[in-house]
């Protein structure tokens, strides 16, 4: 398992993340529509969350990329059959899937820029928050992509792609409180949207930045064994050689 | 050297796919034939480590496809039926990233790449995203990639479905210049027929037939198929046509009856196992 190809895992995030970004650039106008279009409704509704919810955009930009990612693996298996190309190579599911989560992380990279000058215009970054917040990133795109590939290994039609991973993305990213207080949840409520990865993370940083007291503790653990059951899940569950 | 003992596959639903195959595959170009749903690509898919079987056991060069699927893996290349390069690649970057996944140092896949898509009249479209080539050049890319793997045992499933002629002529001529031997599947007869040292016929997930072309074809020599819209006397009916198997030089006859003569081909082989060809 530990055996990782390195290169063709830095390869591959390469191509599939900036080539798509040189040569595609709508799709990453598409991936910044959402959480923007959030930050303006909620600077327009409640502009008193604004920083909140700039930082919280960072986590649902990651996530959501991540997330609707599910229908790009399952596209690349069930159409371009590229999985099964790799399947019967040397290439392993661990090689695969790390260069695929790579490829999204370099994917988000101009949405981060952007929110990291708005960021910087609201004066939210410390040394600390800033290493927080990647530190967070970073759990965070594992925890996603991981989520997005099991998916995409129980999506069995192409039909059924874009659909799957929007819904995906949409519940997973909008409803936690990235752009909100976790506090305004009723605990019930919070203890629910734990399922996703990203209300951890939100809390993490809401916390770490300052926004919400007193400090929820078991949001750092919860998000260190949603990342790694996660992670797991995907390497274990989804079929590489197919039954 | 390719082994596989009563070889089968059921699917979830309950679909036999497969059922008990033993053969041995070990020459140049091997060409696995049969229609739609007749157990081809279901059988390279099991050999080629990419699904596992119900039963039975394949080996590969002394190598078993479950127990040693990672050292077997090494040796083979598999390029799926209908497989279709990432559109915002090019087929420089799709064949050097392919190579790379196989072990070769950046550099060294570089080259490779450089020197294939060269050999392959590809230099003019290496640097092109690959969803501005057409579809033989896209097809191509994935020849390029098992040319360049240098691999043992190449499985191609299907290569030239839904490609124009000139396509199709340019992805055969292209497998040549393939090492190793080559598996080839295809419904296309005459593929078959033009570049299988042996040819395997699959029927309702089994083999019906196994030779070369000339072996099987042996049954009918002397003779051509006619198809006419009506005859008393015929061997089978396909639709609105009828077929009969005639001597060469009694075909002139039925020609005046409004029939069209044709050399035999391998659709007379399935045609002879009581198989309903698909016009």
């Amino acid at each position: 398992m530990f055996n990782l190809n390195i290169r063709f895992i830095l390869l591959l995030a390469w191509y599939y993340g900036f080539r798509t970004i040189k040569r595609g650039i709508s799709y990453v106008i598409y991936s910044l529509t959402s959480p923007l279009t959030l930050l303006l409704i909620l600077l327009m509704v409640n502009p008193t969350f604004i920083k909140l919810a700039v930082a919280g955009g960072f986590l649902a930009l990651v996530a959501s990329v991540a997330l609707s990612s599910a229908g790009d693996a399952a596209f690349l298996r069930l159409e371009l059959k590229i999985q099964d190309l790799y399947v019967a190579s040397t290439v392993t599911q661990y090689d695969y899937v790390a260069g695929l989560s790579l490829s999204y992380l370099i994917f988000s990279i101009p949405g981060i820029i952007l929110y990291s000058i708005i960021g910087s215009l609201l004066s939210i970054f410390t040394l600390f928050r800033a290493f927080i917040l990647i530190l967070v990133m970073m759990m965070l795109i594992i925890a996603t992509s991981s989520i997005s590939y099991l998916i995409s290994g129980l999506i069995k039609h192409v039909r059924n792609v874009w659909g799957i991973a929007g819904i995906l993305s949409i519940i997973m990213t909008v409803l936690p409180p990235t752009f909100y207080p976790y506090n305004l949840l009723p605990n019930y409520a919070l203890y629910v949207l734990m399922i996703s990865p990203v209300t951890s993370a939100s809390i993490i940083v809401q916390n770490a930045f300052g926004f919400v007291t007193p400090f929820y503790l078991p949001a750092i653990p919860v998000l260190i064994v949603e990342t790694l059951v996660y992670a797991v899940m995907a390497l274990t569950l989804t079929k590489w050689r197919e039954r | 050297m390719i082994e596989t003992f009563s070889l089968s596959k059921v699917y979830d639903k309950g679909v036999t796919a497969l059922s008990g195959i033993t053969t041995t595959i070990n020459d140049r170009l091997t060409a696995i034939i049969g229609r739609n749903g007749a157990g081809k690509t279901t059988f390279s898919r099991i050999v080629s480590t990419q699904l596992e079987p119900t039963s039975g056991s394949a080996i590969i060069d002394g190598l078993d496809i479950l127990r040693d699927a990672r050292r077997i893996r090494k040796r083979i290349v598999s390029i799926p039926q209908e497989a279709s390069p990432i559109s915002v690649l090019t087929p420089l970057e799709q064949v050097k990233l392919y190579l790379v996944g196989r072990g070769l140092s950046i550099k060294e896949a570089h080259a490779e790449t450089i020197r294939v898509l060269d050999a392959m009249n590809m230099r003019d479209f290496k640097n092109s995203p690959a969803d501005t080539l057409s579809g033989g050049m896209k097809r191509k890319i994935f020849v390029c990639m098992a040319i360049a793997s240098n691999a043992d045992i190449v499985f191609l499933d299907e290569p030239t479905t839904g490609l124009d002629p000139v396509s199709r002529m340019e992805v055969w001529s292209s497998l040549g210049e393939l090492s190793g031997e080559v598996i080839l599947t295809t419904h296309y007869m005459e593929e078959a027929q033009e570049l299988a040292d042996r040819v395997i016929l699959f029927e309702k997930g089994r083999i019906i037939e196994d030779g070369t072309v000339e072996n099987l074809l042996s049954k009918f020599r002397g003779k051509v198929r006619v198809e006419c819209p009506q005859l008393d006397d015929y061997d089978y009916r396909i639709g609105n046509r009828v077929i009969k198997y005639v001597n060469r030089k009694d075909a002139n006859e039925y020609i005046g009856l409004g029939c069209k003569v044709k050399p035999i081909t391998l659709d007379d082989i399935f045609l002879s196992h009581g198989v309903q060809l698909e016009y």
